[in-house]
């Protein structure tokens, strides 16, 4: 560690990535280098390294304001939209730099769909809100149409509880299946990675269930990047595991590995509970 | 990350957890030593406490495995907290069954007939496999208490002793038993005192291997025993030829 990085560490209380507290990933879906992200003089994400590996789950965990939510939004430049926030390092997505010259977010965020904490469908009908982002990427013909539809709401497991009502309006489905929703609406324009920003923190614990089953099962498919609050749900349904404090990556681990012996006294005094 | 409140109630779990787990540890130690008193000296009613301890170490098991469960259930431990947790659930059983084979000597100093106690000190190396096996749960108690995994990590050698008191003793009860020197029954019944001694020093082991994973997290691998004597052949020739 050089002596720079080491004072910007102690600045923050927490010193650089250590070589020993990450794991090596080869061929990594998102790779980001000395991404720094800050709200005005407020710095959110500080200096981060990560390589997230492909058709994984990864779970970003963490307190509050530790910058989790900042930097998911970072891999598919949802914070362009908020005011005076400001992005600097680098961020590959595929091996390439979504903030370099000539990057079309829309189309980044075809490739790199977001899934919020809460449900947000469209005040449609659950068959528009599936066909919604293929009709502004695509032209597809009515029957390819009802292909991609039908498809994506199998992938999302919720075409069983949907299929008779394609035509209802999407805010008469429950939390769960609102979730699940905007999952197939995610889907349903073949994205390459899903970001999930505590997906199932308004849901109860049979809807939290079924999310955690479908995100089990979209890794063949897409990459998924999970922040959760749920450390428990991060144990469950993702095999790597970030722990980011104060804007820094503190450690990056196999999930059990991170759960059973964490390298870094900060992540275990985290994740028992022992902090502050 | 759990609550204040949340990880107040853990530990509070956990220091009532490690409260049993240190008397069961203790009750297991104190059972192997009233037993082998038992046998050295006949005293029925020490062997009757040997019963009564192991009546209490179950007791504590079953409330070990109780809290350890409690503990999963409620408070979904994590890293050293969950390590300390399963490695408990795996040291009962381990302090349990030392009890078991402290109740079995006990039994057999029951049985042996009158006058067999004098064979207890003409053995060559029993005491010393009694005080060997004794010290090594001795060491595992206290490393555990401490969380001193160093003081256990290389516990298998202390057992490569046992072992080799167990095959003197084993081979002396046997060539006296040939010249008929010792009774056939007593001396069969000495032979698995020195078994039950042998059992105990391989889950003292047991225990020093979970407790370097509970502290640590790391899984000490299994050595053979040829391993580690060639080890020490080196270690002590490299010793030798150091001015």
């Amino acid at each position: 560690m050089s002596e720079a990085t080491k004072r910007e560490g102690d600045a923050i209380g927490v010193e650089a990535l250590r070589p020993e507290a990450t794991v090596e990933v080869e061929d990594p879906a998102v790779e980001s280098r000395n991404l720094t992200v800050s709200y005005g003089a407020k710095v959110a994400v500080r200096e981060m390294n990560l390589r997230i590996p492909r058709h994984q789950v990864t779970a970003i965990i963490g307190p509050s304001g530790c910058g989790k939510s900042t930097y998911l939004r970072a891999i598919n430049r949802m914070n362009d939209t908020i005011p005076r926030c400001r992005t600097r390092g680098q961020l590959f997505v595929d091996a390439e730099d979504v903030y370099g010259p000539g990057v079309d977010p829309v189309l980044l965020r075809r490739k790199v769909g977001l899934i919020f904490q809460k449900p947000n469908p469209f005040p449609k009908s659950i068959h528009e809100n599936v066909a919604f982002g293929v009709k502004l990427h695509y032209f597809a013909s009515k029957e390819e149409l009802e292909t991609i539809v039908r498809g994506a709401l199998e992938q999302a497991n919720l075409w069983d509880e949907v299929k008779d009502r394609l035509d209802e309006g999407a805010l008469s489905l429950s939390g769960g299946q609102q979730q699940r929703l905007c999952i197939a609406r995610a889907l349903a324009v073949e994205p390459d990675m899903l970001l999930m920003d505590e997906p199932c923190s308004a849901l109860d614990p049979i809807a939290t269930a079924k999310i955690e089953d479908l995100i089990f099962e979209l890794k063949k498919d897409v990459t998924v990047v999970i922040v959760t609050h749920n450390m428990q749900q991060a144990a469950r349904v993702a095999d790597f595991t970030a722990f980011m404090y104060m804007g820094k990556l503190v450690e990056f681990n196999r999930t059990r590995d991170l759960f059973e012996k964490p390298r870094e006294s900060l992540t275990e005094n985290y994740i028992t509970g022992r902090f502050g | 990350m759990p609550t204040a409140a949340e990880r107040k109630a853990l530990t509070k779990g956990l220091l009532k957890l490690n409260e049993n787990m240190l008397t069961l540890a203790e009750l297991s130690e104190l059972s192997i030593r009233k037993a082998v008193e038992a046998l050295a000296h006949p005293d029925h009613a020490l062997a009757e406490d040997v019963f009564t301890l192991d009546q209490e170490i179950y007791a504590l098991q079953i409330e070990v495995e109780r809290t350890c469960g409690d503990l999963i259930a409620l408070h979904a431990p994590v890293a050293s907290d969950l390590r300390t947790v399963t490695t408990s659930l795996k040291m009962t059983t381990d302090l349990d069954r030392i009890g078991r084979y402290a109740k079995d000597i006990a039994e057999i100093s029951l049985q042996l007939p009158a006058g067999a106690e004098t064979w207890y000190g003409k053995l060559p190396g029993l005491a010393k496999m009694v005080d060997h096996t004794i010290e090594m749960v001795d060491t595992a108690t206290d490393a555990f208490v401490r969380r001193e995994a160093e003081r256990v990590r290389n516990i298998a050698e202390a057992d490569d002793a046992v072992d080799a008191l167990y095959e003197a003793t084993f081979h002396a009860i046997v060539q006296f038993m040939k010249d008929g020197t010792l009774e056939e029954e007593t001396g069969a019944r000495y032979l698995l005192v020195t078994r039950y001694l042998e059992r105990i020093a391989d889950h003292a082991v047991n225990l020093g291997e979970r407790i370097v994973y509970m502290v640590t997290g790391e899984r000490v691998p299994r050595v053979r025993f040829a391993d580690r004597a060639a080890g020490r052949d080196t270690a002590s020739r490299r010793e030798a030829k150091r001015p």
